[in-house]
């Protein structure tokens, strides 16, 4: 099961184009059972946990439980959440392996990682 | 630069003993800190009709964000309480001295008026922080205020911290 909580705005970004790459490289194919997902809690103004290791293909779900607004903004840009306010959750897809610098918009001294492994 | 009247008014509500017999009642406390999420707010927007300066513009649009979620929460909390929060004496000096202050700032302009916001959102945040801390969140006997104003001061003191490091980006005391 892929997908999140339907009270909540969602956003997919596939990282395409390495994406792809990735599923057709040399091992691509290996046993992997199937898309995950993980949940990143948002409260007293940082990520919980700060850093996430997941596949290729999975997803990371932020929900914020703090009173102010945040957003899970990559470094670089690539992908971002909507504005996320209390007991709001986004959900990203990552298509890409490679490590994912993230941050909060409103309040950049919140940072966070993503980790992404090949399939 | 001379404490802002809200200052003062929060300042003597401190000095007061945890006990003092006149302490707020919760419909008090609630008219309070929303007066004061919203008196920052309204300094927040004269900021951003001023100010030229990234950093305080970043600040203020912050401010505008987080205390109007927390404001609303607190709106939210009161529908569904289906009370109304009490005007006071508090409330009343924070709107007098927040008056003042708009006034003084509004005639400043450049780097002066940076300083003079950031120096004021500093100062505005610890007292309302420790008046929040101390005063607010001790006195209060309704379980869902409590909660509300000790995530709201989760918030509050992380803008205390923002304050701290925009007054020491903007080098006011050179």
């Amino acid at each position: 099961m892929r997908l999140v909580s339907t009270t909540t705005r969602r956003r997919f970004l596939s990282l395409a184009g390495a994406g792809i790459a990735a599923a057709l490289a040399p091992g691509a194919g290996r046993a992997h059972d199937g898309p995950h997902r993980v949940e990143v809690g948002i409260s007293a103004f940082a990520f919980t946990p700060r850093r996430v290791t997941i596949r290729a293909g999975d997803t990371v779900v932020w929900t914020n439980r703090d009173l102010a607004p945040h957003t899970a903004t990559a470094d670089e840009a690539g992908w971002e959440t909507d504005r996320l306010d209390r007991g709001q959750s986004a959900a990203i897809t990552f298509a890409t392996p490679g490590r994912h610098a993230y941050f909060c918009s409103f309040h950049p001294m919140m940072t966070g990682e993503v980790v992404v492994e090949p399939t | 630069m001379k404490p802002t009247l809200s200052a003062l008014a929060l300042a003597g509500l401190l000095a007061l003993p945890a006990a003092a017999a006149d302490k707020m009642n919760d419909l008090e406390i609630a008219h309070t800190a929303y007066t004061a999420g919203q008196i920052d707010i309204r300094y927040a927007h004269l900021a951003l009709a001023i100010s030229e300066n990234a950093a305080v513009r970043e600040f203020a649009e912050t401010m505008i964000r987080d205390h109007s979620a927390v404001n609303a929460a607190a709106g939210a909390l009161i529908a569904e309480l289906n009370v109304t929060p009490q005007d006071n004496a508090l409330s009343q000096a924070l709107a007098t001295g927040a008056a003042d202050k708009r006034a003084e700032l509004v005639a400043l302009s450049g780097h002066a008026f940076d300083c003079a916001y950031a120096t004021n959102e500093l100062g505005y945040h610890q007292v309302v922080n420790e008046t929040v801390a101390e005063k607010f969140i001790p006195w209060t006997t309704v379980e869902p205020l409590t909660e509300l104003l000790r995530e709201a001061l989760v918030t509050f003191r992380v803008h205390e911290g923002h304050a701290e490091h925009m007054v020491a980006g903007l080098k006011c005391g050179s």
